[in-house]
């Protein structure tokens, strides 16, 4: 960009003016305000605007036992709750060195990659619909849908799951859940095709989306981007290959990347990542083994589990990207320290240096395309 | 060396690396060191150039134990099962050295640690509120605090119910 950037010369911020979009803008799909800087329609400088809905979850995980504190974990990232429900439980089962069995380790897979496959499909409606795209709304909605009841079979609810308990599941997949999981996913393998014909045919989706919102490799190790966003960078860096954990290693998948870094590789990079989501889950529906999907019954409740003392750091792959739990003990029944790195939080913060020099219009496609969840930044 | 092996031989090599003050170990890392303060940034700029991303920050409140605030620095690569973690003491009332000049993401993980704990960074460029309402002057996070004041945005307690007239 020819246009001076306000780190570099304070003066090129005299014609300016300053735009607040949000809190309450739609497409900041939570309360998220970012202080925009214009000189007509170009930007100049970028601040996000945080906390509206800090909680104080890691308040709150120093003054509850372990068990006490799972209903919290599916309400930071609402949109991959049981991905962040069983991350808890994996810190914890490590740090205090618990078993899980067989059928809860592949279960749990099952049910984290179904719920990667929801987020997924809400995004690419969401973002659609930032774009003025109304029509593949309905279409994910529909399918995110069909996944919703398949998980609300096992675990109750259809956003805020709780089922991870240490030492493995609260709840068995049922004889039949087999049966209805591939019904499912018959249907999604339908759908690429028109996801295709429908989304990438659309002149208007490709030429909003292409070339914007570029995020460097250099940016992304200074601020530490993960997920779809880094991926879409060309580096294939997912946690569930670099670092395999629970029963991912079994399981043949590959990492989808795309070099262009602008949001349409990151819509396509996700687009690809649910395809290798039901890859897994057609071979762990294969491979679920018998047995119990619980070590013992009630260890994180009734017995006040205490942990050793110590530090852990745990990393799992959201539907986001890297979602680490920094956990400490001090060998009380509460933990001492629970901080949660979740992956938002960085790739919020490099939009401050991607956006400047871009054009407005461009600031809803890229804020889309970074798929942020608000509540997972606030905590 | 750009392992994490490869990194801690540097660092002792360097003198960089401080004695332990807690025996408790750190695991989920392929390697951890407690790092002096003053050679902090300087050890960050040598994991920076070993191609490392910035991963998290973390500060624990260790007052009672070894009177100060533990800061955890965890840095991991894109290509390999490579985390290194480095750990800093920063004494009460002390401050720690601001990695915002060699990793852009520090600055907002040292913003929430100084308003949820009150950890000062020297160098740092914008060390202002980032979570918690401007103005905030209650450290949260602290094992001393117990209970939020009353907020300046609620005032159901103090003001009439409204009537429905």
């Amino acid at each position: 960009m020819t246009t001076p950037t306000p780190m570099a010369d304070p003066s090129a911020l005299l014609d300016t003016y300053t735009l607040n979009m949000g809190p309450q803008h739609p497409s900041t799909h939570g309360v998220l305000r970012l202080v925009l800087t214009l000189r007509g329609e170009r930007l100049m400088k970028v601040d996000p605007v945080i906390g509206y809905g800090h909680r104080g979850h890691e308040k709150m995980a120093e003054n509850r036992t372990y068990a006490q504190f799972l209903p919290n974990t599916s309400r930071q990232d609402y949109l991959s709750g049981a991905i962040y429900n069983f991350a808890w439980c994996e810190a914890v089962e490590k740090l205090g060195a618990l078993a899980v069995p067989e059928r809860a380790l592949v279960a749990r897979v099952i049910l984290a990659e179904f719920n990667r496959i929801a987020s997924h499909l809400l995004w690419v409606g969401a973002f659609l619909l930032d774009l003025g795209g109304w029509t593949p709304s309905l279409y994910t909605w529909d399918d995110r849908e069909a996944i919703l009841f398949l998980l609300e079979s096992v675990t109750g609810s259809r956003l805020t799951y709780c089922t991870g308990r240490f030492g493995g599941l609260s709840r068995d997949l049922d004889a039949d859940f087999p049966a209805r999981a591939r019904v499912v996913l018959r249907k999604l393998k339908d759908r690429w095709q028109e996801y295709e014909d429908l989304i990438e045919g659309n002149v208007i989706f490709v030429q909003r989306a292409t070339g914007v919102g570029v995020f460097t490799k250099a940016q992304c190790q200074s601020y530490g981007v993960t997920g779809a966003n880094l991926r879409a960078a060309g580096v294939p860096y997912d946690v569930r290959k670099v670092e395999p954990y629970g029963a991912y290693p079994r399981f043949q998948f590959d990492i989808p990347t795309r070099t262009e870094s602008d949001a349409f590789a990151r819509y396509w990079v996700r687009i690809q990542e649910m395809k290798q989501s039901v890859r897994i889950l057609e071979q762990a529906l294969e491979q679920l083994p018998d047995g119990p999907v619980l070590a013992e019954k009630g260890l994180g409740s009734k017995k006040r589990l205490r942990l050793p003392a110590g530090t852990l750091y745990y990393a799992v792959e959201s539907a986001r990207g890297a979602y680490g739990i920094l956990l400490v003990s001090e060998g009380g029944t509460e933990p001492w320290r629970a901080k949660f790195r979740t992956p938002s939080y960085p790739n919020l913060a490099v939009l401050q240096d991607v956006m400047p020099g871009m054009m407005m219009a461009d600031a809803v496609a890229v804020l889309g395309s970074v798929d942020i969840i608000i509540p997972e930044i606030d905590r | 060396m750009t392992t994490p092996a490869g990194i801690v031989a540097r660092l002792e090599a360097n003198g960089w690396v401080a004695a332990a003050p807690t025996p408790h170990p750190m695991t989920g890392v392929s390697e951890s060191r407690w790092i002096a303060p003053e050679h902090l940034v300087a050890a960050a700029e040598a994991v920076k150039a070993a191609g490392y991303f910035y991963e998290s920050m973390s500060c624990v409140d260790r007052l009672e134990a070894l009177g100060g605030f533990e800061l955890v620095n965890t840095f991991a690569r894109w290509d390999a099962p490579a985390r290194v973690a480095f750990r800093v003491l920063v004494p009460k009332d002390g401050a720690a050295p601001s990695l915002t000049g060699v990793y852009a993401m520090a600055e907002w993980n040292e913003r929430e640690a100084w308003e949820l704990y009150g950890v000062a960074f020297t160098g740092h460029p914008n060390l202002t509120w980032l979570l918690l309402p401007e103005g905030t002057e209650y450290r949260p996070l602290l094992k001393s605090f117990t209970a939020p004041p009353p907020s300046p945005y609620d005032d159901s307690l103090t003001s009439p119910a409204p009537s429905d007239g």
